[in-house]
């Protein structure tokens, strides 16, 4: 598998694998008045072995890239990290990776380096995104020291922030799948449900185009508005 | 490195991609390398409804794309009506635009998004490497979609083909069959020496035939059992005194099918096959047609209509199923099986009217007429009754005292019919009605009110009416009836576009912008076969073939004639026929299907459980209709 990512790295960049500089790592962009028809998007998903970002890990990464609101099969990211210490036996049922998979992973190191390149600052979205930023960012904080914050954005926001009548019969990734009738292909596996996060996300940013949605800065403009309102029925 | 090795090297969502193509032409037949090839270098869009995916004006064509979810119609311009028209629509698995990609042009249809659709598209770089290296791929995209559909009824052939047996096909010439050399005699040939050469030549019939070989009779084992068991002469008695006269003849470019279907309906086991001078060639029995599909049909037919007993003829309507069974599971095309239905039908109703006949002749001479589907010749194993009495007056009565003597025996008949599997008309159409047991006179009049001041309310009966047949009793008097109704009907240009909004009133069930349109909250995902499938075409070609002195009641023969009249173009007619017995297949075999299961026998099926080629031909064989529809909008400008 190695050899593999090695292979598409190189063609991505021109160089190969070892190559990175630690020091010289891209840095996240912000929400400006970039056209969402022109900008890069990631779309990112985590397997971990729990729900606890304190003591949990992170041990596999999906994610795709849209861009110019089109997924790009050439532009993805999946890789299951090499971490063979850590306890999965609760969580194993639900994504399928075994201990086994875990030590022919990739070095935990290197394969987030890579993410980092990969992503190139890029916002991200995810589905229950505040999860996968405090597992992601404790992960870079702890394996590389990194702590440039990422522009996140929340995909299970978005949704009903665009589609405010849609009657799903609940509010999680499932629920939203099939209103949509779209196919996971395996779910629980951090790419196929990245895939389809990013399947969602083209369907939210499409309709938001024809409403004026223009540009990142109007997306999470209308993601505060969202969350704003939320908080008032709350109350 | 291992194939299994290999795939899991694979990321997971080139994977689902590869196994998305698997499931479609021309990809199944495609390597894993060139799938692989397709998936790494695809990208996924999304459409909303109605943008637009592809356009004349947007240049040549660089991509090559592949529906994933969703549909795409392609839209063109309609100068007449300043509309856009739907030509084709393109869905899940299927790819577009082939012709302008290959030939390097702009597409010369606008390629709609009919509802939310994604489609993975490759760009023109990748499209080569898999046009070059893969054989399939590259036979696909060079014979265009047909070939999709061509491979479609290869297959449904091919199936039929292995387990019936290339020769045994039902739309064989006979001149396969009767090529043996028949065993012949001369008329005054005593009996004995007849059978004598029978036995040589191990077969069940002599042909007699005069010098000029023309046959003038046929003598089988079955007119020897007679002979002996009731007495009827010794077997020194020339041949010509006890054969069966004037034997039935097909020419030999006669099909297989049309022989079974004479035998059935006069219960022979033997035909004589002549050339255009009605000179004997050979002979066909029923084991020749049916050896390989041991389909008793003739034997079947026999036994019913020789009956004694209202039981036996109940007991029989199992074997009627159970032989459609076998016809379908042959592959026997549905055209053929409606009629082997009606021909059973038919031997049924004549059965029981004529054991009612011997129990208690009302003493008048009628025509038991029968309307609707079984007038169209289009039965399936449900079916109602749908059927009238026409009878001429004989002097000295009124026709309120024949009906007296009539109306019980035909309610008898009903009722027995019934006992039978024909349920009872639940809107009252059956010859025990007293509005449907008319004479000559009658009945004329009846269609100048039906045809020339028809009411809206009274259209709905056009079904059942405009499509009659005779069953039983003489013939002449419903023709002369036919003839004119026909010539009122084809001078009545109101009644016609009256009779055609109606045929429009039953849209095939597809939406604009989805799949199947199905029926209404009950039944959530159920489609109406006869209602929403057949009816279109039935009621649509009952129009055209009215306005233009089609005789014909069944909806295939109504189609081909039109076409021969140039009311219908022939690519347009095959298209409809096909259609048409697609949706009519797959709805016998869904009624077979809850036969199996003991299910009562409905119309509704679920196309969710059809497979997806199945559910794909339903799609276009309703498509078919709409356009059928729109030649009858157009041609009456409704």
């Amino acid at each position: 598998m190695l050899e593999y990512i090695k292979q598409w790295l190189a063609q991505r960049r021109g160089g190969s694998v070892g190559d990175l500089d630690a020091d010289n790592l891209p840095t996240p962009k912000t929400a400006g008045d970039q056209p969402l028809s022109r900008c890069r998007l990631i779309v990112l998903d985590l397997e971990t072995t729990g729900l606890n970002a304190s003591k949990d890990e992170v041990i596999a990464i999906g994610a795709v890239a849209i861009e110019g609101g089109v997924i790009h099969l050439d532009d993805q990211f999946d890789l299951i990290l090499r971490r063979p210490e850590l306890d999965i036996r609760e969580t194993v049922l639900i994504h399928g990776i075994g201990p086994e998979a875990l030590t022919q992973g990739h070095e935990t190191e290197d394969a987030l380096l890579h993410l980092l390149d990969w992503m190139n600052g890029d916002p991200i979205l995810a589905y229950h995104s505040a999860f996968d930023q405090k597992f992601l960012e404790k992960t870079l904080k702890a394996q590389l020291g990194y702590t440039l914050p990422h522009l996140w954005m929340d995909v299970a926001e978005l949704l009903p922030a665009i589609f405010p009548k849609a009657e799903t019969k609940g509010k999680s990734l499932d629920h939203w799948a099939d209103f949509f009738g779209l196919e996971v292909s395996e779910r629980h596996h951090a790419a196929a449900d990245a895939m389809v996060t990013a399947e969602l996300t083209l369907i939210a940013l499409s309709t938001a185009r024809r409403s004026g949605v223009k540009t990142l800065k109007d997306v999470t403009e209308k993601l505060h508005y969202q969350r704003r309102l939320q908080n008032m029925h709350r109350f | 490195m291992a194939a299994a090795n290999q795939d899991t090297t694979r990321p997971q969502n080139t994977r689902a991609i590869m196994a998305f193509l698997r499931e479609h032409a021309p990809f199944s037949n495609m390597d894993d390398t060139h799938l692989a090839h397709f998936a790494e270098h695809a990208t996924l869009r999304f459409y909303g409804d109605g943008e637009e995916v592809l356009s004349p004006d947007d240049g040549v064509v660089k991509s090559f794309y592949v529906v994933k979810q969703g549909r795409i119609r392609g839209e063109r311009h309609n100068e007449k009506d300043d509309r856009a028209e739907t030509t084709f629509e393109i869905s899940r698995g299927e790819c577009f635009p082939l012709a302008a990609l290959i030939g390097e042009r702009p597409t010369r249809t606008l390629h709609r998004a009919s509802g939310d659709t994604f489609c993975l598209s490759i760009e023109q770089k990748a499209f080569i490497t898999l046009f070059s290296e893969s054989e399939p791929f590259r036979d696909f995209c060079l014979r265009g979609v047909s070939s999709l559909l061509d491979q479609v009824n290869q297959r449904i052939q091919s199936k039929a083909m292995a387990s019936i047996g290339a020769s045994s096909s039902l739309d064989t010439p006979l001149e396969r069959y009767a090529l043996r050399n028949p065993i012949v005699c001369t008329p005054d040939l005593p009996v004995r020496k007849a059978v004598a050469r029978m036995h040589e030549n191990n077969v069940g019939s002599i042909i007699i035939t005069d010098d000029n070989r023309h046959p003038t009779g046929i003598f089988t084992l079955r007119d020897l059992r007679t002979l002996i068991a009731e007495e009827k002469g010794t077997l020194d008695t020339p041949i010509q005194q006890v054969m069966t006269p004037n034997p039935c003849r097909l020419t030999a470019t006669a099909d297989a099918f049309e022989a079974a279907m004479l035998m059935a309906e006069h219960h022979f086991a033997h035909l004589c096959v002549v050339d255009d001078e009605d000179r004997l060639i050979g002979v066909v029995s029923e084991r020749d047609l049916f050896s390989l599909q041991r389909v008793d049909l003739v034997n079947l037919a026999r036994t019913i209509g020789t009956a004694t007993h209202l039981r036996t003829l109940v007991s029989l309507r199992s074997d009627v199923s159970r032989l459609v069974d076998t016809m379908l599971a042959h592959g026997a095309d549905s055209g053929q099986v409606v009629k082997i239905i009606t021909t059973l039908n038919d031997v049924t109703v004549r059965r029981v009217l004529e054991l009612n006949l011997k129990k208690d002749d009302p003493g008048i001479p009628f025509t038991w007429l029968t309307f609707g589907s079984e007038g169209r010749q289009e039965q399936t194993l449900l079916t109602d009754q749908d059927n009238g009495i026409l009878f001429e007056t004989p002097e000295g009565m009124t026709e309120d005292q024949v009906r007296e003597k009539l109306l019980p025996f035909a309610r008898k008949v009903n009722d027995e019919l019934a006992e039978c599997g024909f349920t009872l008309c639940k809107g009252n159409i059956m010859a025990s009605n007293p509005k449907l047991c008319l004479s000559n006179n009658e009945w004329d009049d009846w269609f100048v009110r039906f045809i020339d001041a028809s009411t809206p309310q009274n259209l709905v009966y056009s079904s059942i009416f405009l499509d009659m047949r005779a069953v039983f009793g003489p013939n002449e008097a419903l023709q002369r009836l036919l003839e004119k109704v026909l010539v009122r009907i084809r001078k009545n240009a109101l009644f016609q576009k009256m009779l055609a909004g109606n045929a429009l009133q039953r849209k095939p069930p597809l939406t604009m912008f989805r799949n199947f349109r199905y029926l209404n909250d009950e039944k959530k995902h159920a489609l109406d076969l006869k209602r929403q499938g057949l009816a279109p075409f039935v009621e649509s070609v009952r129009v055209f073939a009215l306005a233009n002195g089609v005789g014909a009641a069944n909806t295939l023969e109504r189609i081909d004639e039109l076409a021969r009249k140039d009311v219908f173009d022939t690519k347009d007619a095959n298209a409809w026929k096909e259609a048409y017995s697609l949706i009519q297949a797959i709805r016998m075999r869904a009624h077979q299907d809850m036969l199996a299961k003991n299910e009562e026998l409905t119309n509704y099926i679920d196309p969710d459980d059809l497979n997806p080629l199945d559910r794909r031909i339903l799609r276009e064989s309703f498509r078919q209709a709409q356009r059928l529809q729109q030649k009858l909008e157009i041609t009456y400008q409704l």
